[in-house]
């Protein structure tokens, strides 16, 4: 951590974790006899399609180094059109095809972006 | 005087550069994914220039790429008010005040007035910001050259500070975002004794987080996390829009709203943390009480949408005033061509504009050309624009993740800064559900290196004591400021109480 004399690697965070506990704590405490606010944090299923967002990218990020993205491209959007937001079929599935042709071509091709083909190799 | 003609001088050798082929094709691209950006709900200017960074290689030399850039953080002024105007929602943040305003014209049948008048307001201030770069950038970073350890330490500490006071949320919590943003920045090997910290083992963490993970992750799947929640929709008030050009009565009320909001922009967006949404707000302020009709705000009052229009261009011109002299980006979207800057291997600060002219005098004078580009994108040809938000965010949103995954990805070529990226969406969410302002964070993330480095000099330069930042002048005189800052701060509170 060092002294003031010589600030070494722990210096400056050890003094920001300080000034953060404080800070907390005021914000604790500044908050502590105010009403709560009328609407509620998470109102009913509300938190249901932000979950959902973040579960199909944990699997995008997965899967994505085996599949190659051009597939798990298509399947992400396949999967977050259909599940979250239920758009009909059809248009779901030229929108999703036509996005990852355009990505593919806009990463893959025109910027040589080295995206992972997985075992489309 | 002489400063004045070498500033011409510069100007002059910066439009031989702006005027190049590539250079004027990649103001265009930035004018044009400015406004779309600006347009589109959901997709700010700061997120869409994190989305680029890892591509401004390919892009080309280090001018090319800011100007691109830039382009996109002031097309995104003009952009945002077109939503503003006929949905309701902000296009884009700068454009809140817009709504009450422009929206109200907008159902009275005036939205082709409100969209011209904020269209020439915004070429208007963008113009005179830029000529306020020009001329007061030169010479301010001439003064600064002579900064040490201890001026930069206080002045980045005044930066960040009003940055923070200045965002909008409560003080407090404004300060708990610096403070962590700070503590992320010291994520990896440590710059002067080259220790790691925070890496809890793991070694993809020893380069630290990567400042676009970061921003993709706050500001990109937050920001689109958040917006699931409550089903965005965009329903135009008019298909059809016209009399783009406003009257002589219009322009006779307005003109003077648009000069009063340039000059007010100008000043604002010159302080860290100042920025296009508050010299808006300031401006709607001003506005609306020396009116001689205040009760006609609210009401689609042309004022109300010339004034904030014309403040949140001629602040993000002003904005890259202490980028480009002293190396301290005072919102998101300057800390994104911050961190664009260092990437080309262009160190921002008191020497840019004597060791990169060509960049600093490239980028202005396509600041300029990108203002007339955006006035004919924008005004004649708004109609095309307004076709986007047909696009409903159900197909949008997927496609912005995309772009995040892809463009994080790219950095490195590995899955697991998307997971780093993944996890900073999710507290991005769970930050915008607590009312926390991402904004501090980010800055401190950029300056806490600058921060850090500049403090433990100084501590070294004085053998340990902190007075060093009081003996010297002008970071004395920094740090008298700053605390002047928040006594005027802490006497607000207090009195509102």
């Amino acid at each position: 951590m060092g002294t003031f004399r010589h600030p070494g690697v722990g210096f400056l965070p050890f003094a920001l974790s300080i000034i953060l506990i404080a800070l907390s704590l005021a914000l604790i405490i500044s908050r502590w006899k105010k009403e709560t606010p009328s609407t509620p944090f998470w109102s009913r299923r509300s938190w249901l399609r932000p979950l959902l967002g973040v579960v199909i990218l944990g699997l995008y990020a997965l899967v994505i180094e085996k599949l190659g993205f051009p597939l798990t491209t298509l399947i992400f959007l396949l999967v977050w059109m259909g599940v979250i937001e239920r758009i009909h079929w059809l248009k779901m599935v030229s929108i999703s095809i036509g996005v990852t042709l355009v990505l593919y071509l806009i990463f893959g091709f025109f910027l040589e972006v080295p995206v992972p083909m997985g075992f489309f190799k | 005087m002489l400063e004045i003609l070498n500033s011409f001088q510069g100007l002059v050798n910066g439009f031989g550069i702006a005027f190049t082929l590539t250079n004027l094709a990649f103001a265009l691209i930035g004018a044009l994914l400015g406004t779309v950006v600006g347009i589109l709900p959901g997709l700010g200017p700061s997120a869409t220039i994190a989305l680029l960074l890892p591509i401004s290689f390919q892009i080309g030399s280090p001018v090319t790429s800011i100007i691109m850039m830039a382009g996109i953080f002031y097309g995104a002024m003009y952009g945002g008010s077109t939503t503003s105007i006929l949905v309701n929602i902000p296009g884009e943040a700068a454009s809140v005040v817009t709504c009450i305003d422009g929206y109200q014209m907008a159902l009275k049948g005036r939205a082709g007035p409100a969209l011209g008048i904020a269209a020439i307001g915004s070429f208007i201030a963008g113009t005179i910001g830029v000529i306020g770069l020009t001329f007061v950038a030169p010479p301010l970073a001439e003064f600064a050259i002579q900064f040490g350890p201890p001026e930069y330490f206080s002045l980045t500490l005044l930066g960040l500070m009003m940055a923070t006071l200045l965002s909008g949320t409560s003080i407090l919590k404004g300060l708990i975002m610096v403070a962590l943003g700070l503590l992320l920045g010291a994520v990896g090997l440590d710059p002067i004794s080259g220790e790691v910290r925070f890496t809890w083992g793991l070694l993809m963490l020893q380069e630290g987080i990567d400042f676009v993970t970061l921003a993709m992750g706050l500001f990109g799947i937050g920001e689109i996390l958040y917006n699931l929640e409550k089903e965005l929709t965009t329903e135009l008030v008019t298909r059809k829009i016209s009399h783009l050009w406003p009257t002589l009565i219009d322009w006779a009320e307005s003109r003077w709203a648009v000069i009063r909001g340039s000059i007010i922009g100008f000043f604002i967006g010159i302080l860290p943390g100042g920025g296009a949404l508050i010299s808006s707000l300031v401006s709607y302020g001003l506005e609306k009480r020396i009116s001689k009709h205040p009760e006609a705000f609210g009401k689609g009052a042309i004022q109300g949408v010339a004034g904030p229009e014309s403040a949140n261009n001629s602040a993000a011109s002003a904005s890259f005033i202490p980028l480009l002299t002293l190396g301290i980006p005072g919102n998101p979207a300057i800390a994104m061509i911050f961190a664009a800057l260092l990437i080309q291997g262009v160190q921002p600060g008191p020497f840019l504009i004597s060791e990169h002219p060509d960049v600093f005098w490239g980028v202005v004078a396509s600041m300029y050309i990108g203002n007339v580009m955006l006035l004919i994108l924008n005004l004649p040809l708004v109609g095309i624009w307004v076709q986007l938000l047909r696009v409903p965010y159900a197909i949008l949103a997927p496609v912005i993740v995309l772009f995040c995954c892809i463009g994080v990805y790219s950095i490195r070529n590995t899955v697991f800064d998307i997971w780093v990226m993944g996890v900073f969406g999710v507290i991005g969410y769970l930050f915008r559900k607590v009312d926390l302002e991402p904004g501090p964070l980010i800055l401190a993330f950029v300056m806490g290196p600058i921060l850090e480095r500049a403090l433990r000099q100084s501590l070294l330069i004085s053998a340990g004591s902190p007075l060093i930042f009081f003996k010297r002048p002008i970071a004395g005189s920094l740090i008298g400021f700053l605390l002047l800052f928040i006594l005027v701060q802490i006497i607000v509170t207090v009195r509102k109480r």
